[in-house]
Formats: C-alpha cells, sequence, structure tokens
C-alpha cells in the first residue's frame, strides 16, 4: 500500500533526475558554440511499477543515460566533402601562384614572342641599321630572360610546397597519436554501457581536421575507430598510430613514406596533402614541360633559319639562341651572340640583304613540332593553366556549398538550439519546483500526523 | 522540423561571397577588363594572348608602311631631282647644238654639264637613314666617278618588307636598274655629252642630248616605281588602321569589360552586402531568452 515516505522517496529521486537533466541543458548551453559539440539529451524512463494485491503504483522516474545526439553516416560524408574542400582549395592556392605569371597580355613570354619577331620585321626594312640589330638582341633576351624568370618562379612554386607538405605530414602525425589516445578511453567507456559523448566528440572534431588534411578511410570497430589512407596504409588502429614521414624524392621534391616504409606519395589525393601534391607532381611538371618543349622547339626553329642565311659580315649564320634541349630548355635558354652584326639577316651574303629575314619571320606562324605556332603553344599553355585553376576554384565552391548543407543537415540533427534548452530549462525548472512541493507536503502531511500523536490526550 | 540553430556560419558565408563578388566588380570597373587572371576565363585570356600578339604585328606592319614611306619618298624626291637635273642637261644640250655659240659659251655649257653630271652622282649615292638607296643589297657607295668613267658598285639584289600578313612589299629598286638602264648609265650618257660640248659638234651634242633625253625618261619611268607603291601604301595604312580598329574591338569583346553591367552588379552586391548586414545584426540576438523576464 502507499505510503507518505514512499511519496516522500519518489519526489526526491524525481528532484536528482531533474537537476541531473538541468545539468545536461546547462552543459549544453555552455558549449553553444563549442566547435564539434554534439548536444545531449538526458533520457528518462518511467520507474517500475509495484504492485500491492489489486493495486499497481507507479515508482517515479529515473535517469537512464546521457546520451550524444549524433549521425555517425552525416559525419563521415562530412570528412570526405572536408577531403575534397581541402583538396581542391590547396590545389587553387598553389594554382594561383602558377597563373599570376601567366597572367598578363601586354607582358612576359607572350609579349616577348610579339616584340622579338616585331623587331625582326623592322630590320626589314633596314638590315643594316645597327640599332635594329641591336633591337633584335634586346629582344632575344628579354625572351629569354622571361622564360628562364618563368621556369625559375615555377620551381620556385613547386620547392616551396615541400614545405607545405612537411607541415600537413607533421600535422597528420599529431592528429592521429591523439586519436590513437582517445580511442581506447572511448572504447572502454561504450564496453561500459557509458556515453563517450565528450571524447566522441573531440574525437570526431580530429577526424574532420585530419580529413582537412589527407584523404582517409574511417572505420568503426569495438576497439574504436580504424583510420587508413585511401589505399589502405593503417594510421590509427586502436590505441596505436602508425606516423607518416617525409623524404626528399626526385627532383628535389618531398615524398610521402608510410610507417611501413613504403612510398605512398602517389596513393594521396585528398586533403590539402593531396591537393598539394597534385599540383606539385602534375600540374607544375606539365606546365613546366609544355615551358621546356616551347623553349626548346622556338630555339631550335630560329637557329635553324639563322643557318640559311648570313650576318652581316657575309658569314653563315651562327645560333641565335643556346639551351640545353629537353627538360630545363626555359631554364638555360640564352642569346647566344653578343654582336648584332652577327644576325644572319642575309640570304646571299651581302650585308645590306634582308632575304633572310623572311625565314626567321616565317617562325611565328609556322608550326613547331608540337603541331601550333609558338604563340598559338604559349596560349594553349595559358589557355591550360587557366583552366587547371578555374577548375579547383569550381570545385572549392562546389564543394563548400555541399560541406555547407551537410553542416546544416548535423547542425540541425547535434547543434543546441538555446530556444530548445530554454524551453528544456523552463520544464526542468518546473519538474523540480513540483517535486519539491510534493516534498514539502508530504512534510507537512508527515508533520501533522507526527502532531497528531503528540496531542493526544494521556490516558487516565 | 529541427533546423541547424547555428545558422551564423552561413550568414557569414553569404557575406563573404557578396563581398568577393565587389571586389570583382571593382577590379573589373578599375582595370576595364573582366579578365584579370586566365580563370576569369581561359578561353578569352588564350585568344586575348594571340589578339594582344596580333596587334603587335599590326602595330609593326603599320611602323614597316611609315617607314617604307619615308625611305620612297627620299627615293622618289632624289629621282625628281634627278629629273630636273636631266632636263637642265638636256637644256644645255639644246643650247649646244646651236652651232652659232661661241668657245666660250660652249664651255659654260660643258661645265654646266659636269656639274649636272656630279650631281647625278651625288643623287644616285643618297642615304636614308644610312642606307644607300640605289645600291641594291650592298652597303657601300653605289656610284663613283673615276678617270674611267662612272663605276656601279651596288648590285641588282632586292628586299621584301612585310607588310601585312602574307603581303610583302619590295623596298628598293637597285641603281642598276635606274641609272644603268638599255641605253647606259644615265652618267655615262652625260659623260658623252660632255665630250660632244667639248667637241664643239652640233651633231655630236644633238645625238648626245637625244641619248640624255632618252635617260630621261627611262628614269622617269622607275620612279613611277615609288609613284605606285606610296600609293599602295597609303592603301595599305587604311587597311592596316582599320585591322587595328578591327584588333581593339574584337579584344574588348574578348576581356573588356561591359562597364554598365559592371557598375549595377557592384550597385546590387552593394545592397545585398547591407542587407546581409543588416540581416546578421537583426538575427543573432533573438532568441526566447529575449522574451523570459
Amino acid at each position: 500500500m502507499g505510503s507518505l515516505s514512499f511519496a516522500m522517496w519518489t519526489a526526491a529521486q524525481a528532484l536528482n533526475v531533474d537537476q541531473e537533466a538541468l545539468d545536461v541543458t546547462s552543459n549544453n548551453i555552455a558549449n553553444e558554440d563549442t566547435p564539434g559539440y554534439t548536444r545531449e539529451v538526458p533520457i528518462l524512463q518511467e520507474n517500475a511499477a509495484i504492485t500491492d494485491g489489486n493495486i499497481t503504483y507507479g515508482s517515479g522516474v529515473e535517469l537512464t543515460q546521457i546520451q550524444s545526439v549524433r549521425d555517425q553516416v552525416l559525419e563521415l560524408q562530412i570528412a570526405e566533402q572536408n577531403q575534397q574542400q581541402s583538396s581542391a582549395q590547396a590545389q587553387t592556392n598553389s594554382l594561383q601562384q602558377v597563373q599570376s605569371l601567366f597572367s598578363s597580355s601586354t607582358s612576359g613570354i607572350g609579349a616577348d614572342f610579339t616584340a622579338f619577331f616585331s623587331s625582326l620585321s623592322q630590320l626589314s626594312t633596314n638590315p643594316t641599321s645597327e640599332p635594329y640589330r641591336q633591337a633584335v638582341l634586346t629582344a632575344a633576351q628579354n625572351l629569354a630572360g622571361d622564360f628562364q624568370q618563368t621556369e625559375s618562379n615555377l620551381d620556385t612554386i613547386q620547392s616551396g610546397l615541400n614545405q607545405t607538405v612537411g607541415q600537413t605530414v607533421s600535422q597528420i602525425n599529431t592528429i592521429t597519436a591523439q586519436i590513437a589516445q582517445l580511442n581506447p578511453q572511448v572504447g572502454a567507456m561504450q564496453q561500459a554501457g557509458q556515453d563517450p559523448g565528450a571524447l566522441e566528440d573531440q574525437e570526431d572534431e580530429l577526424i574532420q581536421q585530419l580529413s582537412q588534411s589527407t584523404n582517409v578511410q574511417v572505420t568503426q570497430t569495438e576497439s574504436g575507430v580504424t583510420i587508413s589512407t585511401g589505399n589502405g596504409t593503417p594510421l590509427v588502429v586502436g590505441g596505436q598510430s602508425y606516423a607518416l614521414q617525409t623524404a626528399e624524392g626526385s627532383s628535389g621534391m618531398t615524398d610521402v613514406i608510410s610507417a611501413q616504409g613504403q612510398d605512398i606519395t602517389g596513393n594521396i589525393t585528398g586533403g590539402t596533402l593531396g591537393g598539394t601534391l597534385q599540383v606539385q607532381k602534375q600540374d607544375i611538371p606539365s606546365v613546366l614541360t609544355q615551358l621546356d618543349n616551347l623553349a626548346s622547339q622556338f630555339g631550335t626553329a630560329i637557329n635553324n633559319a639563322q643557318g640559311k642565311g648570313f650576318d652581316e659580315n657575309g658569314n653563315a649564320g651562327q645560333a641565335l639562341f643556346s639551351f640545353t634541349a629537353g627538360a630545363g630548355a626555359a631554364s638555360t635558354l640564352k642569346v647566344a651572340i653578343t654582336d648584332p652584326s652577327l644576325i644572319a639577316a642575309s640570304s646571299d651574303g651581302t650585308a645590306g640583304s634582308g632575304g633572310n629575314i623572311a625565314n626567321l619571320l616565317a617562325v611565328q606562324t609556322a608550326a613547331l613540332p608540337s603541331g601550333a605556332s609558338p604563340i598559338d603553344t604559349y596560349s594553349n599553355l595559358v589557355d591550360q593553366v587557366g583552366n587547371l585553376t578555374s577548375q579547383a576554384q569550381t570545385q572549392v565552391s562546389a564543394t563548400t556549398t555541399s560541406l555547407n548543407q551537410l553542416n546544416n543537415q548535423l547542425g540541425a540533427i547535434s547543434g543546441v538550439d538555446i530556444d530548445e534548452e530554454t524551453t528544456n530549462l523552463m520544464n526542468y525548472q518546473r519538474a523540480y519546483e513540483a517535486a519539491a512541493r510534493v516534498i514539502s507536503t508530504v512534510d507537512d502531511l508527515t508533520q501533522s500526523v507526527l502532531q497528531m500523536g503528540a496531542s493526544a490526550p494521556s490516558a487516565p | 522540423m529541427r533546423v541547424n540553430p547555428n545558422y551564423t556560419p552561413e550568414l557569414l558565408n553569404s557575406l563573404w561571397n557578396v563581398e568577393q563578388q565587389e571586389q570583382n566588380d571593382i577590379l573589373e570597373l578599375s582595370t576595364g577588363r573582366s579578365v584579370n587572371e586566365p580563370s576569369d576565363n581561359p578561353a578569352a585570356a588564350a585568344a586575348d594572348v594571340e589578339n594582344q600578339a596580333a596587334q603587335g604585328q599590326n602595330d609593326q606592319y603599320l611602323q614597316n608602311t611609315t617607314d617604307l614611306e619615308g625611305m620612297f619618298q627620299t627615293a622618289q624626291s632624289t629621282l625628281s631631282s634627278v629629273v630636273t637635273a636631266l632636263n637642265q642637261a638636256i637644256s644645255a644640250g639644246t643650247e649646244g647644238a646651236n652651232s652659232g655659240l661661241s668657245a666660250s659659251n660652249l664651255q659654260s655649257l660643258t661645265q654646266e654639264v659636269q656639274d649636272i653630271q656630279q650631281q647625278v652622282v651625288t643623287l644616285a649615292n643618297t642615304s636614308y637613314e644610312g642606307a644607300y638607296l640605289f645600291a641594291g643589297t650592298v652597303n657601300t657607295q653605289p656610284f663613283t666617278l673615276g678617270a674611267g668613267g662612272v663605276q656601279y658598285n651596288g648590285n641588282s639584289g632586292t628586299n621584301t618588307v612585310p607588310i601585312a600578313d602574307g603581303s610583302t612589299m619590295q623596298s628598293n629598286v637597285p641603281g642598276s636598274q635606274i641609272f644603268l638602264g638599255t641605253t647606259g648609265s644615265v652618267m655615262g650618257l652625260l659623260q658623252q655629252l660632255v665630250t660632244a660640248l667639248q667637241s664643239g659638234n652640233s651633231t655630236s651634242i644633238g645625238d648626245a642630248t637625244t641619248a640624255v633625253s632618252s635617260a630621261l625618261n627611262y628614269v622617269s619611268q622607275e620612279s613611277g616605281f615609288y609613284s605606285n607603291a606610296l600609293s599602295q601604301l597609303n592603301s595599305n595604312q587604311t587597311f592596316l588602321q582599320q585591322e587595328t580598329v578591327s584588333l581593339k574591338t574584337q579584344d574588348t569583346s574578348l576581356v573588356g569589360v561591359d562597364e554598365a553591367t559592371a557598375a549595377t552588379d557592384l550597385s546590387q552586391a552593394t545592397t545585398a552586402q547591407s542587407a546581409a548586414l543588416a540581416a546578421i545584426a537583426k538575427v543573432i540576438p533573438q532568441s526566447l531568452l529575449n522574451y523570459l523576464q
């Protein structure tokens, strides 16, 4: 049967539960702006009823669990988008530096080609003019200088990315070590039936940071999360992290080595590291190769045209440009002569002949072995660099939009809503006040009962 | 349905996007170009490289045309002086052929023709910007007058100058073609007139004068090259100037900015920025707490 003490006990239990629920609400409000925080909800459950004869009494409430409201599928999707967005952002950052070398249509290699051929064209009006011959040499030197400068700048950008690779690998190692520390604690709490909410929040936040650095695969296991790179190289297994290393590879570029000693550079495709390696090992080398081919093929074509004519002294024309064929041609392109009279304008050996200028000018429009004229080849290169940068920028925009949508979805599930928490706060406050009132009432009743006993007349 | 309570990142993203748009619009208006980096429009940036090359080439064609005009005008003027000198020589010869002239008069006419001969040699050695106009493709003084008469030191070579895409113009007529005609060298014919005047033989003087007249006609005919060339250059200049306008128009359509559109975009972006700022200022402080006492 019911009793005042049972009512008192039920109300006291409710007080405790409401207090704990208020703690959860307070914690949610406190962490409203904490990055990676997942809101928690108190799981309240009605206590088992007590049966006395034909009557069943409710026995109050208990707090069974404090549960973090998370969606692991969404979190993994966000990690995936983070990898793509960070990769595209890293590519954009580097390619913007690259495209700045090809931005001007009124200076640089393109303008130098025009100036060089214009100087030759001008020389045709007076092949014996010393200033016109000097102008050809100066234009050739400007062109060679800009080829050298462009290649040097590309080399600088490329080698500068070594630092980004090193720093990113270092960040990855720091993050994986932190995850490996959290993993056993999360596993232990889960096995104990507790909610590892705060620890899981930290771990999720670290996984998102890791995803911004590189492409990873995250698998939930009994011993916590297992994290590996895209090709399956383990980074975190249980409480053990496997640090990546860096080593100098070909052409002085940094390679990424797994803890097992394997070169995994080619398998890293996502995150800042993947984007950086994409630009460093594929995009810039492609631009460099085309620049070298252009310098080499243009230099060869002009030298061949020189060879068909005669200089001002009647001698067979000698090479105007010197360069190392193949890789590095742009960086080694130089004007091989300093005497303006050595420009082979003449077609018959007489000083005033400009007959061979036509051969030199023909290089301007004739297709190089690459299949296009020098200026067409250069404009194709500008187009390619612009497209690479534009594609990376578009990808940043697209992945950012997608990431925002996913974060919105996750925020709708896991974010702390002050309005909701305030409502909860009021609910728990009212419940607490009500439970306190029950205790007060039961106390009054108990006092009445006790006084009823104390005021009873003594037996005659 | 529960919504994401933390919408400030999205508001800030919107604000940043609008501000980025504002910066782009300002850059376009300040540079007058819609393509400031290859990534803005890769195809247009590449086409702009080719357009700039074509403009540069066209500018050089114009410069070549101007250079040739200067040279041809000098050559034409020189040959005009030669024709004038030959006319004077013919007058002297015609006068000398008159049998009634005294020896001193003949001597005076002889001296006059000798001076004309020297003048023609000087004219034939005219240079322009350091290059002899009538030396062919050699860079030495083309005509020297010595005891053995006039010697041509040039050659018969000609040069060509590009004046438009696929179009070149011959830039010189060798002295051998102008002054060493089929009837003999102009200077040699003048020498014959001098010799005839010195002899006092009216018939010889008459024949020599007729020969100089033939030379005059020949030189006049040859100078026609320069008249025709100047006319052609004038037409070419007009064509090139139109081509320049066409290329610049093409360039503007490729990478130029539509100022009205850019200014409108900037205005819209500024309005959008104000709206975004107002939204952030209005929305962020609002919560249930504002209504609780």
